[in-house]
Protein backbone atom coordinates (compact mmCIF):
# COMPACT_ATOMS: atom_id res chain seq x y z
CA UNK A 1 0.00 0.00 0.00
CA UNK A 2 3.20 2.34 1.46
CA UNK A 3 4.53 1.02 -1.96
CA UNK A 4 1.98 2.50 -4.49
CA UNK A 5 1.95 5.52 -2.42
CA UNK A 6 5.53 6.00 -2.90
CA UNK A 7 5.37 5.11 -6.61
CA UNK A 8 2.88 7.33 -7.63
CA UNK A 9 4.40 10.37 -5.96
CA UNK A 10 7.81 9.47 -7.75
CA UNK A 11 5.48 9.40 -10.57
CA UNK A 12 3.78 12.75 -9.91
CA UNK A 13 6.83 14.19 -9.22
CA UNK A 14 8.57 12.99 -11.96
CA UNK A 15 5.82 14.52 -13.93
CA UNK A 16 6.05 17.56 -12.20
CA UNK A 17 9.69 17.82 -13.15
CA UNK A 18 9.38 17.16 -16.89
CA UNK A 19 6.65 19.69 -16.98
CA UNK A 20 9.15 22.41 -15.31
CA UNK A 21 11.79 20.84 -18.07
CA UNK A 22 9.67 21.85 -20.67
CA UNK A 23 7.78 25.02 -19.33
CA UNK A 24 12.31 26.23 -19.03
CA UNK A 25 12.41 25.43 -22.40
CA UNK A 26 9.45 27.02 -23.72
CA UNK A 27 10.84 30.19 -21.60
CA UNK A 28 14.22 30.02 -22.97
CA UNK A 29 13.13 30.10 -26.84
CA UNK A 30 10.65 32.81 -26.02
CA UNK A 31 13.23 35.08 -23.76
CA UNK A 32 15.66 34.53 -27.01
CA UNK A 33 13.96 36.66 -29.98
CA UNK A 34 16.37 38.52 -32.28
CA UNK A 35 16.13 42.58 -32.56
CA UNK A 36 14.32 44.25 -35.04
CA UNK A 37 16.28 47.17 -36.40
CA UNK A 38 13.75 50.08 -37.41
CA UNK A 39 13.35 50.87 -41.15
CA UNK A 40 15.93 54.17 -41.91
CA UNK A 41 12.84 56.17 -42.88
CA UNK A 42 11.13 55.04 -39.54
CA UNK A 43 11.71 57.81 -37.35
CA UNK A 44 11.63 60.90 -40.23
CA UNK A 45 7.65 59.12 -41.14
CA UNK A 46 6.52 59.61 -37.30
CA UNK A 47 8.21 62.51 -36.62
CA UNK A 48 6.12 63.79 -40.66
CA UNK A 49 3.23 62.81 -38.69
CA UNK A 50 3.48 64.58 -35.44
CA UNK A 51 4.54 67.56 -37.49
CA UNK A 52 1.33 67.60 -39.49
CA UNK A 53 -0.83 66.90 -36.19
CA UNK A 54 0.94 70.00 -34.33
CA UNK A 55 0.34 72.15 -37.84
CA UNK A 56 -3.73 71.29 -37.26
CA UNK A 57 -5.35 74.17 -35.02
CA UNK A 58 -6.50 72.14 -31.21
CA UNK A 59 -9.78 70.70 -31.58
CA UNK A 60 -12.70 72.29 -29.91
CA UNK A 61 -13.11 70.85 -26.18
CA UNK A 62 -16.91 69.53 -24.90
CA UNK A 63 -18.20 71.35 -23.48
CA UNK A 64 -18.95 70.04 -20.48
CA UNK A 65 -20.55 72.55 -18.35
CA UNK A 66 -22.74 74.21 -20.39
CA UNK A 67 -23.72 70.66 -21.36
CA UNK A 68 -24.50 69.84 -18.02
CA UNK A 69 -26.19 72.91 -17.20
CA UNK A 70 -28.45 72.32 -20.23
CA UNK A 71 -29.23 68.33 -19.46
CA UNK A 72 -30.24 69.14 -15.93
CA UNK A 73 -32.23 72.42 -17.25
CA UNK A 74 -33.91 69.80 -19.73
CA UNK A 75 -34.55 67.21 -17.66
CA UNK A 76 -35.75 69.69 -15.09
CA UNK A 77 -38.39 70.92 -17.60
CA UNK A 78 -39.43 67.25 -18.55
CA UNK A 79 -40.28 66.63 -15.31
CA UNK A 80 -42.15 69.61 -14.65
CA UNK A 81 -44.22 68.55 -17.90
CA UNK A 82 -45.05 64.91 -17.30
CA UNK A 83 -45.55 65.88 -13.40
CA UNK A 84 -48.24 68.34 -14.92
CA UNK A 85 -49.80 65.86 -17.28
CA UNK A 86 -49.91 63.39 -14.44
CA UNK A 87 -50.80 65.73 -11.82
CA UNK A 88 -55.25 65.70 -12.62
CA UNK A 89 -54.59 61.61 -12.92
CA UNK A 90 -53.14 61.29 -8.88
CA UNK A 91 -56.73 62.38 -7.04
CA UNK A 92 -55.23 60.46 -3.89
CA UNK A 93 -52.74 62.65 -3.11
CA UNK A 94 -52.75 65.86 -1.56
CA UNK A 95 -53.22 68.65 -4.35
CA UNK A 96 -52.25 71.40 -1.99
CA UNK A 97 -49.63 70.21 -0.96
CA UNK A 98 -48.28 69.13 -4.91
CA UNK A 99 -49.21 72.76 -5.43
CA UNK A 100 -46.48 74.07 -2.81
CA UNK A 101 -43.87 72.49 -4.75
CA UNK A 102 -44.68 73.18 -7.98
CA UNK A 103 -44.55 76.30 -10.06
CA UNK A 104 -48.02 78.62 -10.14
CA UNK A 105 -50.46 76.34 -11.98
CA UNK A 106 -51.58 77.75 -14.97
CA UNK A 107 -54.98 78.93 -13.60
CA UNK A 108 -52.91 81.75 -11.82
CA UNK A 109 -52.09 83.00 -15.13
CA UNK A 110 -55.77 83.78 -16.18
CA UNK A 111 -54.99 87.85 -15.89
CA UNK A 112 -51.94 87.21 -18.55
CA UNK A 113 -54.23 85.33 -20.78
CA UNK A 114 -54.64 86.37 -24.95
CA UNK A 115 -52.39 88.07 -26.88
CA UNK A 116 -49.51 89.48 -23.89
CA UNK A 117 -49.55 85.69 -22.97
CA UNK A 118 -48.43 84.95 -26.81
CA UNK A 119 -46.27 87.64 -26.85
CA UNK A 120 -44.38 86.45 -24.00
CA UNK A 121 -44.11 83.09 -25.56
CA UNK A 122 -42.23 84.55 -28.52
CA UNK A 123 -39.80 87.32 -27.07
CA UNK A 124 -38.85 84.11 -24.42
CA UNK A 125 -38.05 81.83 -27.48
CA UNK A 126 -36.00 84.95 -29.33
CA UNK A 127 -33.89 85.05 -26.15
CA UNK A 128 -32.76 81.13 -26.22
CA UNK A 129 -32.06 81.59 -29.59
CA UNK A 130 -30.32 84.61 -29.39
CA UNK A 131 -28.51 82.46 -26.10
CA UNK A 132 -27.74 79.73 -28.29
CA UNK A 133 -26.57 81.76 -31.31
CA UNK A 134 -23.77 83.38 -28.43
CA UNK A 135 -22.92 80.39 -27.20
CA UNK A 136 -22.30 78.64 -30.09
CA UNK A 137 -20.40 81.95 -31.46
CA UNK A 138 -18.15 81.77 -28.01
CA UNK A 139 -17.59 77.98 -28.45
CA UNK A 140 -16.44 78.84 -32.00
CA UNK A 141 -13.92 81.37 -30.76
CA UNK A 142 -12.47 79.96 -28.23
CA UNK A 143 -11.75 76.67 -30.89
CA UNK A 144 -9.77 79.33 -33.19
CA UNK A 145 -12.63 78.61 -35.60
CA UNK A 146 -13.78 82.51 -35.81
CA UNK B 1 23.07 54.74 -21.75
CA UNK B 2 22.04 53.82 -18.28
CA UNK B 3 18.58 54.01 -16.67
CA UNK B 4 18.40 57.34 -15.02
CA UNK B 5 20.50 59.20 -18.15
CA UNK B 6 17.15 58.02 -19.75
CA UNK B 7 14.75 58.66 -17.57
CA UNK B 8 15.96 62.24 -17.34
CA UNK B 9 16.69 62.82 -21.27
CA UNK B 10 12.59 61.69 -21.57
CA UNK B 11 11.56 63.87 -18.69
CA UNK B 12 13.32 67.47 -20.30
CA UNK B 13 12.18 66.21 -23.78
CA UNK B 14 8.72 65.36 -22.62
CA UNK B 15 8.70 69.66 -20.80
CA UNK B 16 9.97 70.69 -23.46
CA UNK B 17 7.40 69.30 -26.02
CA UNK B 18 4.68 70.11 -23.79
CA UNK B 19 6.20 73.68 -24.10
CA UNK B 20 5.54 73.86 -27.41
CA UNK B 21 9.56 72.06 -28.91
CA UNK B 22 7.68 69.81 -31.74
CA UNK B 23 11.13 68.74 -32.60
CA UNK B 24 11.78 67.84 -29.35
CA UNK B 25 9.82 64.60 -29.60
CA UNK B 26 12.35 63.18 -32.12
CA UNK B 27 14.49 62.44 -28.99
CA UNK B 28 11.52 60.28 -27.78
CA UNK B 29 10.89 58.74 -31.40
CA UNK B 30 15.15 58.08 -31.70
CA UNK B 31 15.09 56.54 -27.91
CA UNK B 32 12.24 54.49 -27.82
CA UNK B 33 11.74 53.62 -31.42
CA UNK B 34 13.05 49.86 -31.64
CA UNK B 35 11.76 48.55 -28.05
CA UNK B 36 8.19 49.65 -29.40
CA UNK B 37 9.10 48.19 -32.63
CA UNK B 38 10.15 44.89 -31.29
CA UNK B 39 7.32 44.70 -29.03
CA UNK B 40 4.60 45.54 -31.47
CA UNK B 41 6.93 42.50 -33.78
CA UNK B 42 5.68 40.04 -31.17
CA UNK B 43 2.13 40.82 -31.25
CA UNK B 44 1.86 40.74 -34.68
CA UNK B 45 4.97 38.68 -36.17
CA UNK B 46 4.92 40.88 -39.44
CA UNK B 47 7.61 43.62 -39.65
CA UNK B 48 6.03 46.07 -41.85
CA UNK B 49 2.85 45.95 -39.77
CA UNK B 50 4.85 46.16 -36.39
CA UNK B 51 6.29 49.50 -38.02
CA UNK B 52 2.83 50.61 -38.77
CA UNK B 53 1.39 49.73 -35.39
CA UNK B 54 4.64 51.36 -33.32
CA UNK B 55 4.16 54.42 -35.26
CA UNK B 56 0.28 54.42 -34.11
CA UNK B 57 1.15 53.97 -30.49
CA UNK B 58 3.93 57.25 -31.04
CA UNK B 59 1.08 59.03 -32.40
CA UNK B 60 -1.41 58.65 -29.59
CA UNK B 61 1.65 59.15 -27.07
CA UNK B 62 2.47 62.36 -28.97
CA UNK B 63 -1.54 63.66 -28.21
CA UNK B 64 -1.84 62.00 -24.68
CA UNK B 65 2.09 63.41 -23.69
CA UNK B 66 0.10 65.83 -21.43
CA UNK B 67 -1.70 62.63 -19.75
CA UNK B 68 1.48 61.62 -18.24
CA UNK B 69 1.71 61.91 -14.61
CA UNK B 70 5.18 61.60 -13.19
CA UNK B 71 4.33 58.78 -10.53
CA UNK B 72 5.15 56.20 -12.65
CA UNK B 73 8.46 56.10 -15.35
CA UNK B 74 8.01 57.40 -18.88
CA UNK B 75 9.14 53.78 -20.01
CA UNK B 76 5.50 52.37 -18.10
CA UNK B 77 3.74 54.90 -19.40
CA UNK B 78 5.01 54.43 -22.84
CA UNK B 79 4.56 50.52 -22.94
CA UNK B 80 1.09 50.48 -21.12
CA UNK B 81 0.06 53.10 -23.81
CA UNK B 82 1.59 50.71 -26.83
CA UNK B 83 -0.09 47.84 -25.18
CA UNK B 84 -3.45 49.27 -25.74
CA UNK B 85 -2.69 50.60 -28.47
CA UNK B 86 -1.88 47.06 -30.15
CA UNK B 87 -4.44 45.08 -28.37
CA UNK B 88 -6.68 47.49 -30.41
CA UNK B 89 -5.30 46.73 -33.81
CA UNK B 90 -5.44 43.64 -33.75
CA UNK B 91 -8.69 43.61 -32.48
CA UNK B 92 -9.80 45.69 -35.57
CA UNK B 93 -7.33 43.51 -37.50
CA UNK B 94 -6.47 39.91 -36.24
CA UNK B 95 -3.17 39.01 -37.08
CA UNK B 96 -2.74 35.86 -39.53
CA UNK B 97 -2.55 33.33 -37.27
CA UNK B 98 -3.35 29.27 -37.15
CA UNK B 99 -5.52 27.82 -34.58
CA UNK B 100 -3.56 26.23 -31.75
CA UNK B 101 -4.46 22.85 -32.81
CA UNK B 102 -3.37 23.25 -35.86
CA UNK B 103 0.47 24.63 -34.89
CA UNK B 104 2.76 21.80 -35.94
CA UNK B 105 5.64 21.01 -34.21
CA UNK B 106 8.34 20.46 -36.97
CA UNK B 107 9.18 16.12 -36.89
CA UNK B 108 12.73 14.73 -36.50
CA UNK B 109 14.55 12.96 -33.30
CA UNK B 110 16.31 15.39 -31.19
CA UNK B 111 19.70 14.28 -31.90
CA UNK B 112 19.24 15.06 -35.50
CA UNK B 113 18.58 18.61 -35.23
CA UNK B 114 20.01 21.10 -37.55
CA UNK B 115 20.38 24.61 -36.83
CA UNK B 116 17.84 25.32 -39.84
CA UNK B 117 15.01 22.58 -37.84
CA UNK B 118 15.46 24.25 -34.45
CA UNK B 119 15.46 27.51 -36.12
CA UNK B 120 12.00 26.22 -37.85
CA UNK B 121 10.75 25.04 -34.08
CA UNK B 122 11.47 27.96 -32.57
CA UNK B 123 9.75 30.11 -35.16
CA UNK B 124 6.99 27.43 -34.52
CA UNK B 125 6.96 28.29 -30.79
CA UNK B 126 6.74 31.58 -30.84
CA UNK B 127 3.91 31.79 -34.01
CA UNK B 128 1.65 29.58 -31.62
CA UNK B 129 2.07 32.28 -28.73
CA UNK B 130 -0.34 34.59 -31.38
CA UNK B 131 -2.24 31.19 -31.60
CA UNK B 132 -3.09 31.49 -27.70
CA UNK B 133 -6.85 33.05 -26.51
CA UNK B 134 -6.07 36.91 -25.81
CA UNK B 135 -6.23 36.55 -21.85
CA UNK B 136 -3.34 34.39 -21.94
CA UNK B 137 -1.02 35.84 -25.16
CA UNK B 138 -0.90 38.79 -24.18
CA UNK B 139 1.12 38.18 -21.19
CA UNK B 140 3.20 35.81 -22.87
CA UNK B 141 4.18 38.24 -25.14
CA UNK B 142 4.87 41.38 -22.44
CA UNK B 143 6.45 39.22 -19.97
CA UNK B 144 9.38 38.22 -22.18
CA UNK B 145 9.05 41.54 -23.93
CA UNK B 146 10.67 42.91 -20.86
CA UNK B 147 13.15 40.12 -20.08
CA UNK B 148 11.28 38.12 -17.45
CA UNK B 149 10.03 40.90 -15.18
CA UNK B 150 6.55 40.20 -13.93
CA UNK B 151 5.82 43.66 -12.33
CA UNK B 152 7.02 45.31 -15.33
CA UNK B 153 4.60 43.26 -17.23
CA UNK B 154 2.15 43.61 -15.02
CA UNK B 155 1.94 46.91 -14.52
CA UNK B 156 2.06 47.03 -18.77
CA UNK B 157 -1.08 45.70 -18.69
CA UNK B 158 -2.36 47.36 -15.56
CA UNK B 159 -2.83 43.76 -13.80
CA UNK B 160 -2.23 42.50 -10.70
CA UNK B 161 0.84 40.43 -10.71
CA UNK B 162 -0.73 37.42 -9.24
CA UNK B 163 -3.37 37.08 -12.01
CA UNK B 164 -0.20 37.89 -14.42
CA UNK B 165 1.56 34.95 -12.77
CA UNK B 166 -1.75 32.42 -12.74
CA UNK B 167 -2.43 33.42 -16.91
CA UNK B 168 1.30 33.01 -17.50
CA UNK B 169 1.36 29.92 -16.06
CA UNK B 170 -1.39 28.72 -17.89
CA UNK B 171 -0.03 29.66 -21.12
CA UNK B 172 3.13 27.62 -20.38
CA UNK B 173 0.77 24.54 -19.52
CA UNK B 174 -1.42 25.66 -22.95
CA UNK B 175 2.04 25.70 -25.24
CA UNK B 176 3.62 23.00 -23.43
CA UNK B 177 0.91 20.46 -24.24
CA UNK B 178 0.95 21.42 -28.08
CA UNK B 179 4.83 20.38 -27.86
CA UNK B 180 5.22 17.67 -26.25
CA UNK B 181 8.71 17.34 -28.00
CA UNK B 182 10.46 20.07 -26.28
CA UNK B 183 10.53 17.70 -23.21
CA UNK B 184 13.61 15.67 -25.11
CA UNK B 185 15.06 18.86 -27.06
CA UNK B 186 15.32 19.90 -23.27
CA UNK B 187 16.64 16.78 -22.89
CA UNK B 188 19.32 16.78 -25.15
CA UNK B 189 20.13 20.91 -24.20
CA UNK B 190 20.92 19.94 -21.18
CA UNK B 191 23.23 17.03 -21.77
CA UNK B 192 25.29 19.37 -24.41
CA UNK B 193 25.39 22.03 -21.81
CA UNK B 194 27.05 19.14 -19.33
CA UNK B 195 28.87 17.39 -21.78
CA UNK B 196 29.84 19.33 -24.64
CA UNK B 197 32.44 17.39 -25.80
CA UNK B 198 30.89 14.35 -25.74
CA UNK B 199 27.89 15.73 -27.73
CA UNK B 200 30.16 17.37 -30.66
CA UNK B 201 31.47 13.83 -30.88
CA UNK B 202 28.30 12.17 -31.36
Amino acid sequence: MNWTKTIRSEENGAGADRNARMEAEIGRILATEEKLIPSSGFMASVMEQVRQEAALPRPISFPWTWAVAGILLAGGVFGWGVFEILRPELPALDILALRALTLPSPQAWVPLAGPVEEVGWVAMALVISLLCWLLSRRLAGSGGLL
Amino acid sequence: MNATTSAEEDLAAVEQVLAGDVEAFEGIVRRWQSPLINMAWRYCRDRSRAEEMAQEAFIRAWRGLSRWRRESSFSTWLFALAANVYRSELKRFPAQTLPLESAHEPSGAASQLSELEERRRQEALRRAVLALPLRYREPVILYYFHEMDLAAAASAMSLPQGTMKARLSRARALLRRRFPQLEEESAVVELTALNPGKEAAN
